[in-house]
């Protein structure tokens, strides 16, 4: 008798598990569903806002000054990456401009010292995606289609949420002639 | 199908419509060119056809369940949880730092590579190669067409050159080893540049002091030696095991001078070869692959080769005609083919020359006991006389160091004179650079002996592996007071140096290279010393600056650079330069890489009768004969590239085998013995054992024991220590002090014992398809594309579209030599790790591209072909239907495309594909990957992890950049713009790569040539890679005796 219980408990609690496995698995997945859903940027980044080193205001140089993004950006026509501008750049004009601001000498003591100011990363794509700046810029897409609206941001934010569905839905556009091939971004 | 009527009631009508629908499918012939893979496959061995059978079997979790059941229950609540996690929370990123340049450096964009023309030498040949790198940092040896000698031709070692910059083995810092008095232990310890410098200087400063190289091919280089040699008044000995000492020898005794010989295999239209592996291993094989490829290009005016070979060399595999020998019998072929050309067909000056006919006649009759019928010996040479100052003979390498090496060369040397190639295709005022010897090495070992030498500086060569124990060159290195070792690790030599003195590696280093006489090429650094290393050039002069000694060039500069481009400026460029200014030809020079040109020919030598009838002829040797060789992959014999994983897995050309070395022996000679591959015996050379697995290799003749050099290492690293065995403990020296690496009588005992040995191809067994098409020169000439068998094609698919590219490659199997550059190529620019030999065993190799080589014929005189075969991008991929993630589509380009994000290694794409071209990532070897390695891996190719599949992409980020590169400049693509990696690196241009709808482009022109076909047509997956039959110039009607081609259906 005592023999049939355990194995009639042995089963029961395979049983149990077995559904427990099964019930999580759903949870999770109808989570990861209505997640997307009703979440649209739901484990992207959008709204990324880091404190960087220095608050460097792209409201104040491109909006007010009107500062061309390529005066910075030099290499975003010939190469994948747009280059985060080096201390030179910088120093073209604050040398002159604006030296008594804690935030270019802090700068400055970085240039003259030859080190470099670690900026934070804000626009980041999910692992494995190959993204060519110079193919999009000379096509004539706009640094604001994926950056948003750079030009009025005191501190730069994500604005797009980066995702594949936001690249395939430019590319899928007839009058982009883009092409949709998975080894376009993959490989 | 939809013509056939589906009724379902009538069995009897289904049947015979399924035998109908049988009996329209393309049939797979058996057997039809009479290809086998391997010896067991031909001998239809049980084994094999089990392992046939569960090839793609093997289960990392039924493994690992055979041994615990519950691994793979843990693993599914494994996946339970986590997927629980994964959904519980959302994780932030880790956030990533962009840390710019302080200053922009002038040269670098980020993303886009730059390219630096430099030179790579490998103590054998030298190369004009690119360094690509990125950001600064080197990632791959591209090839440089310019250069007047390689033509753009890389080989599999200076492929692999890039991972010997960032091994993790290099000495990072100089050492000094402390000894006790007899110098039986050591401690090593650090030691400052200048400390080390000034004990050095000081003990230079007492005398006796010698400087031991390896073959030094710079100008500037030799001049800093010469410099430093007469500052110290110092002795200096080149030495290599692959000396060609034998050649300059020869050379010097025919003609009075000793000279390297520059061959011209581009212009002779009949070679014949006695075991210069001129193709694989010697002099500089890739140049000669170069020239050679050349005059197979042609069809209507295709050279031939006829290659005698005593072990199974390149050569010997790509030759139209292969005889197979034993090294005692090369003096005879030689000999053979001079009686015949001189005293029967009575050609040639020395036809009425009674001396030499004299001497020829003395041998009796040399062909007989050669595997030779008379009726080809006279063919060949009348081949040879048709073609007289376009044909050339050669003999050399390490098979022919045998006692009658000289009498070898100084018959070649006659042959050559005969047919008035001298100055022609054997040109002598344009020499290879070689100054090694063993003489010289053995005048050291003696010096070192009789304590006249007291400081000894060596740079590069690691003689304590190179020469065996018996050489006592370790036993009398205990003599010298001070010895100093410049190098790039603690090797086996290092370790018993004083001093050890870490050395830039060649790309981090300026440097120079005469290719041959007259042409010059600069070595440019790529990427800035990575440690506390310095050049072996500064090194030496330091020591001249300090002492005050020397020549004032060597005392007055700063630097080698400075050196250097002080010795183009007054050597180089006045005698060879084009008579603009300094600064523009350096400029000139930096852009191109190289000057000079190897075009004109040397007029004729004569040739010393009196050489040739002073030989004495050699005693008979009967039984086993020792047949040492390098293999193409360590090249230089001295295992110096021995640390680097891409070589120990990159197969043998030939056997296939990796990560090993083994005794090769004949069929019929394992039947008498009764071993079978892997069984262990034991061969005694005079007082020398050394127990190596068998390797049963068809082709050989059967009295040969061949084993290749540069393995067993004990002291190059962490990946190529105690790998093989050093076979050079079996080279004897006679008592001419001759040091003999072939043709020594040897025994053979079978221990009993087993050894297991690696190979890459018996996984891919083929069944005998058509697969490799081989056609001889007349069949073709006579039936043009009916060489091919063409099958009836039908087709289910409706097909694709492709409207802007379709990328297409053509391999041309009759260029292709089979010497696996491209395979290291593919490894360096795709990230492909290296997975070691145990899983190469269970057929987890990862290349994407494999060259796989076939045997035809009757076994023992087997013919080898090679075919390259990679990932064939069908237009109806039997892949991309199964794959239930959609893992693998199809681009609008034509590509096969790989997905690794949505891979979820089912494994399914690889099961169903015809060629086998898939690899699986068992295993996280990305992980593997520590600092500084990591700086070799190519930015613009993803990484894969554990449980993805992968497989040639035709290089789709080549392809990329190619067309972002046009379209940045507003241009059309133009035809050869891109070329993938393996297509670059090939020294015979036998891959071209291009745009299918594009009817103008070189591979749509190749796709129509009449040797053009699919590898298993039939089937109609459409592959978009074509091959171009082998033609195999051997004067007969058929390519083998067995009626190939003939079967049909």
């Amino acid at each position: 008798m005592s023999i049939f219980f355990k194995k009639l408990e042995v089963k029961r609690v395979v049983k149990a598990l077995v559904s427990l496995f099964f019930l999580g698995s759903l949870v999770g997945l109808s989570s990861l569903v209505i997640g997307c859903k009703f979440q649209p940027d739901w484990g992207y980044n959008t709204g990324y806002k880091p404190e960087q080193p220095i608050p460097y205001s792209h409201e104040l140089h491109v909006g007010k000054l009107g500062m061309q993004c390529q005066y910075c950006h030099n290499q975003v026509e010939r190469s994948k990456h747009s280059n985060i501008p080096t201390l030179q750049t910088c120093m073209n004009c604050h040398l002159q401009v604006k030296t008594d601001s804690p935030h270019i000498q802090k700068m400055r003591e970085a240039y003259d010292a030859g080190n470099s100011i670690e900026w934070v990363r804000v626009h980041m794509l999910p692992d494995h995606v190959q993204f060519n700046h110079s193919a999009h810029v000379t096509k004539g897409v706009n640094c604001q289609t994926c950056h948003g609206p750079i030009e009025t941001m005191e501190k730069v934010t994500q604005q797009a949420d980066l995702s594949m569905g936001f690249c395939i839905n430019c590319h899928r556009q007839e009058e982009n002639k883009a092409p949709l091939n998975c080894t376009t971004c993959h490989h | 199908m939809s013509e056939i009527h589906h009724d379902h009631n009538d069995h009897q009508h289904d049947e015979a419509e399924l035998a109908a629908k049988k009996a329209a499918r393309p049939k797979i012939e058996k057997n039809q060119a009479n290809h086998w893979l391997s010896i067991d496959q031909y001998m239809q061995d049980p084994e094999f056809q089990k392992a046939v059978d569960t090839e793609f079997m093997s289960s990392p979790l039924r493994e690992e369940e055979a041994k615990n059941p519950w691994a793979r229950r843990e693993f599914l609540k494994l996946m339970g949880a986590s997927m629980a996690l994964s959904t519980a929370s959302c994780i932030r990123r880790p956030v990533q730092k962009i840390v710019p340049y302080n200053k922009q450096p002038e040269e670098v964009t980020f993303g886009v590579p730059n390219f630096y023309t430099s030179t790579f030498f490998d103590g054998q040949e030298s190369l004009g190669v690119l360094i690509k790198t990125r950001e600064g940092r080197p990632i791959k040896l591209e090839s440089l067409t310019n250069n007047p000698l390689n033509q753009g031709g890389t080989s599999v070692r200076s492929q692999a050159h890039i991972l010997s910059l960032y091994d993790l083995d290099r000495l990072t810092a100089p050492k000094k080893n402390l000894f006790n008095e007899k110098r039986t232990n050591k401690d090593t310890i650090s030691v400052s540049w200048e400390n080390a410098d000034t004990a050095i200087v000081e003990s230079l400063k007492k005398g006796g002091v010698y400087v031991l190289t390896g073959n030094i091919v710079s100008p500037s280089t030799q001049a800093i030696v010469k410099d430093f040699s007469e500052g110290f008044k110092a002795t200096h000995v080149a030495w290599e095991v692959l000396a060609n000492d034998d050649v300059r020898k020869g050379q010097k005794a025919s003609y009075g001078t000793d000279v390297l010989p520059f061959y011209r295999f581009d212009k002779s239209k009949m070679t014949v070869s006695i075991d210069a592996d001129f193709l694989g291993t010697w002099i500089a094989p890739t140049v000669f692959t170069k020239q050679y490829s050349k005059t197979r290009k042609d069809l209507a005016n295709m050279s031939r080769m006829v290659a005698f070979d005593s072990n199974y060399s390149l050569t010997g595999a790509n030759a139209d005609i292969r005889v197979r020998i034993k090294p005692s019998q090369q003096l005879k072929v030689a000999v053979a083919l001079a009686q015949e050309l001189i005293v029967k067909q009575g050609k040639s000056s020395y036809a009425g020359n009674s001396d030499v006919k004299n001497w020829l006649n003395s041998f009796g009759n040399p062909a007989e006991g050669l595997n030779i019928e008379p009726a080809l010996l006279k063919e060949i040479a009348k081949d040879l006389w048709d073609a007289k100052g376009e044909s050339l003979v050669v003999a050399g390498g390490l098979k022919t160091q045998s006692e009658t090496s000289l009498a070898l060369q100084v018959v070649v040397n006659l042959l050559n004179s005969a047919l008035e190639n001298d100055g022609k295709t054997v040109q002598h005022k344009r020499s290879m650079t070689s100054s090694a010897s063993h003489a010289d090495m053995t005048s050291l070992i003696d010096a070192m002996k009789n304590k006249k030498v007291k400081t000894l500086v060596i740079h590069g060569v690691n003689p304590a592996y190179g020469l065996p124990a018996k050489a006592e060159f370790q036993e009398h290195l205990k003599n010298v007071e001070t010895v100093v070792y410049i190098g790039d690790r603690m090797n086996e030599t290092a370790m018993w140096a004083n001093y050890v003195l870490p050395e830039n590696h060649s790309m981090e280093n300026w440097g120079d290279a005469e290719m041959v006489s007259g042409v010059f090429a600069i070595q440019q650094p790529a990427i800035k010393p990575m440690y506390d290393t310095q050049s072996m050039q500064i090194t030496l002069m330091n020591w001249c600056f300090q002492a005050k000694v020397g020549p004032k060039r060597i005392q007055e500069f700063e630097s080698y650079y400075d050196y250097l481009k002080n010795y183009w400026k007054t050597e180089i460029f006045p005698k060879h330069g084009k008579g603009s200014s300094f600064d523009k030809n350096w400029q000139d020079l930096l852009q191109t890489g190289s000057i000079g040109d190897v075009e004109g020919s040397d007029g004729s030598r004569s040739f010393s009768v009196s050489s040739l009838t002073d030989l004495k002829k050699p005693a008979a040797v009967e039984g086993w004969e020792l047949v040492l060789y390098p293999t193409s992959q360590f090249g230089d014999g001295m295992g110096s590239q021995a640390n680097i994983g891409w070589l120990h897995e990159l197969p043998d050309p030939v056997t296939k085998a990796v990560w090993d070395n083994y005794a090769s022996i004949s069929i019929a000679a394992a039947a008498k013995l009764k071993v079978k591959e892997g069984s262990l015996i034991e061969i005694t050379v005079g007082k020398d054992k050394m127990e190596l697995p068998v390797l049963v290799q068809p082709g050989l003749q059967d009295d040969v024991i061949a084993i290749a050099v540069g393995y067993g290492r004990t002291h190059v690293g962490s990946v190529g220590n105690g790998i093989g065995k050093n076979a050079y403990e079996l080279v004897q020296t006679n008592e001419k002090g001759q040091v003999l690496f072939a043709g020594v009588k040897a025994e053979v005992k079978v221990t009993g014992k087993k050894y297991e040995i690696a190979h890459t191809q018996t996984h891919h067994s083929m069944e005998g398809r058509q697969i490799v098409v081989e056609a001889t020169l007349k069949e073709y000439q006579t039936k043009k594309d009916h060489i091919i068998h063409k099958h009836p094609i039908w087709s289910v698919w409706s097909g694709h579209q492709y409207n802007g590219h379709k990328w297409g490659m053509a391999i041309d199997l009759n260029s292709c030599t089979g010497c696996s550059a491209c395979m290291t190529a593919c490894q360096s620019e795709n990230n492909i790790p290296v997975v070691g030999k145990k899983y190469v065993m269970q057929g987890r190799e990862m290349h994407w591209i494999r060259i796989d080589r076939y045997y035809t014929g009757k076994p023992e005189d087997a013919h080898a072909v090679f075919q390259p075969v990679m990932c064939q991008h069908c237009d109806n991929a039997p892949c991309e239907t199964v794959c239930p993630v959609l893992a693998t589509v199809h681009s609008s380009e034509g590509l096969n495309e790989m997905v690794y994000n949505r891979c979820v290694g089912t494994r399914y794409c690889s099961n169903n594909c015809p060629y086998k071209v898939r690899r699986f990532n068992w295993f996280n070897y990305a992980k593997k990957i520590t600092a500084p390695g990591n700086m070799a891996l190519n930015p613009d190719v993803g990484v894969r992890v554990r449980g993805v599949m992968e497989k040639c992409t035709f290089c789709v980020q080549r392809i990329k950049e190619g067309k972002n590169n046009a379209k940045l400049e507003n241009r059309p693509l133009k035809d050869g713009e891109i070329k993938t990696a393996c297509q670059t690196s090939c020294p015979t241009d036998a891959i071209v790569f291009g745009d299918m709808n594009d009817a103008n482009s070189q591979v749509s022109k190749l796709f129509k040539n009449e040797r053009s076909y699919a590898l298993l047509e039939e089937w109609h997956a459409a592959p978009s890679v074509r091959y171009q039959a082998k033609i195999r110039n051997n004067g007969k009607d058929q390519i083998a005796a067995s009626g190939a081609h003939e079967g049909g259906h």
